[in-house]
């Protein structure tokens, strides 16, 4: 996106100022209106799509399968797909690494083993339709809601096959099924954040016109307990970036802090939401 | 399989169907209004499939230019997870070229192509649930979104899959029932009995195919029919918001 420099330097002055003010009014610790839905593909353990207010939309399916846990290397796999770039470009290797690596991280794979020698291995698979800003923060947004959702079939054989050599079996009653994560379990899916800081200033969920116009940007992690690793440095403008002070590291801490938690609670609502299976 | 009763001796299909019979079949046009010229989602039974068209537009590179015509464009994106078991599909296989090839030389043919000269219109196609009849979906999701667009189209095309069973043609297969017998996609140009389209993956006696002609024609009219009932619907959301 090509700004001129009037453009430019009013943005960036606006966003610079004290306090800040956003092209669209909102306030540092706002997200752009979202969009949501989630259960409606029949052949998906789980599925959510999140459509954002400038048409950028993600679709997100999680599908299991049941592995010998010594064969596999990780139970958790994500795909990432976005329209119109190659599935080996640098864009989408790097959304698909950060993804990848915070669920590896922060899941904990305990939940999917089945028996001593079977797991579930799930496989994450986002499609991107169409995105306007950076969309690794509506990727994850869609994958927690998806996960939040999946419901894996209920194990009806032995868990112990140590002896016994056993193939798992399950519950052909999809009522049965359980939830990948249980309603009363602390544990939650891990979340990234996409900061932009302009000036001294930083922004959560940056638009694209803000990201143009960012001296630098962040993302970061976070899980019920509080802000988690990764912390790291990105680059949202096509233009140089700039040092980052202490300040923003700082700031950028608070503000994910101060969202993320309101950002699950809002989720949570949706996922328990038995809404019609309808996608539109 | 051996043991699954295709179709019975008292007339009905596995999934309780007639042999003339379509699949619950749902349609929305202007689905992603912020995001494209024109858009569509249908449903034909399990399988669910968004079609987001852009344009007409000035191409990006000169070489998509025709000065007598619009030159089109589709991508066709089969999410890996579409099919009961995952399988990740790349962009450069064999029959999802065909099938855009299939679909290209179609619409070439219902748009009125020599009023837009000097444009691109891209056509993106996600299927992200697929249960029978790929090609028959993409083409009536590809036809609402064309419309939802304002691209001008001689008419409806719209598909169905037909197959046959011994000697009983299928009407609009399901996944099972596509795996087990020969399958026709045709494509119909609206109330007429005109082909805009036809694939036929395997082999059809031809003493044989004019009854699955037949019922697939009659297929593809009472989609047009339900199609149509849908952009009227949405034509007249857009009168009553634009007048008031």
């Amino acid at each position: 996106m090509k700004l001129s420099p009037a453009e430019r330097s009013y943005l960036h002055d606006s966003l610079a100022l004290q306090p800040p003010i956003r092209p669209d009014a909102r306030s540092p610790a706002q997200f752009r209106p979202l969009e949501a839905s989630i259960s409606f593909l029949p052949s998906s353990n789980g599925s959510a799509r999140i459509r954002l207010s400038d048409g950028s939309e993600c679709i997100v399916s999680v599908k299991s399968k049941v592995v010998l846990t010594a064969n596999v290397s990780s139970l958790i796999l994500v795909d990432v797909d976005v329209s119109g770039y190659r599935d080996d470009s640098n864009f989408v290797s790097n959304l698909n690494y950060h993804l990848q690596s915070i669920l590896n991280s922060h899941f904990p794979t305990a939940v999917l083993r089945l028996t001593s020698r079977y797991s579930f291995k799930i496989f994450v698979d986002c499609v991107v339709l169409l995105h306007t800003s950076y969309p690794l923060g509506l990727l994850s947004l869609t994958t927690y809601l998806a996960l939040k959702t999946t419901s894996l079939p209920k194990l009806v054989s032995e868990v112990n096959d140590e002896e016994v050599e056993e193939q798992p079996t399950f519950s052909d009653d999809w009522d049965q099924s359980t939830p990948l994560i249980p309603t009363n379990s602390t544990f939650q899916p891990p979340l990234l954040f996409v900061v932009a800081v302009v000036g001294d200033n930083v922004f959560i969920d940056p638009s694209r016109e803000e990201q143009e116009v960012s001296e630098n940007g962040m993302i970061i992690g976070y899980e019920t307990q509080g802000v988690i690793s990764p912390f790291n440095n990105i680059s949202l403008s096509d233009r140089e970036v700039k040092g980052m002070k202490l300040l923003h590291v700082i700031k950028a801490h608070l503000l994910v802090k101060k969202c993320g938690e309101e950002v699950l609670k809002a989720l949570n609502s949706v996922a328990k939401d038995e809404g019609g299976n309808a996608i539109f | 399989m051996s043991n699954i009763e295709f179709y019975s001796a008292e007339g009905l299909r596995m999934d309780g169907r007639r042999w003339n019979e379509l699949r619950r079949f749902e349609c929305r046009t202007n689905t992603h209004p912020s995001s494209s010229d024109g858009s569509s989602y249908v449903e034909q039974g399990n399988s669910k499939v968004i079609c987001l068209v852009n344009g007409p537009m000035e191409p990006e590179n000169r070489s998509q230019l025709s000065t007598q015509k619009a030159t089109l464009e589709v991508n066709l994106n089969i999410a890996s997870f579409s099919t009961t078991e995952r399988k990740k599909r790349l962009k450069s296989e064999k029959r999802t070229q065909e099938l855009i090839t299939t679909l290209e030389r179609t619409f070439e043919q219902a748009i009125v192509t020599k009023i837009y000269p000097r444009t691109l219109i891209s056509i993106n196609i996600h299927v992200l649930s697929q249960d029978g009849g790929l090609l028959a979906s993409c083409t009536n999701a590809v036809t609402l979104a064309l419309i939802d667009a304002g691209i001008a189209m001689y008419d409806y095309i719209s598909a169905v899959s037909a197959g046959l069973f011994d000697t009983t043609p299928l009407l609009d297969l399901n996944a099972l029932e596509e795996n087990v017998m020969s399958t026709l996609t045709v494509g119909i140009v609206g109330k007429s009995e005109k082909l805009a389209l036809l694939l036929l993956e395997d082999k059809v006696p031809l003493d044989r195919l004019e009854s699955i002609l037949a019922i697939s024609i009659a297929g593809s009219h009472r989609i047009r029919d339900i199609m149509d009932k849908e952009v009227r619907r949405h034509g007249k959301v857009r009168l009553s918001k634009s007048s008031s």
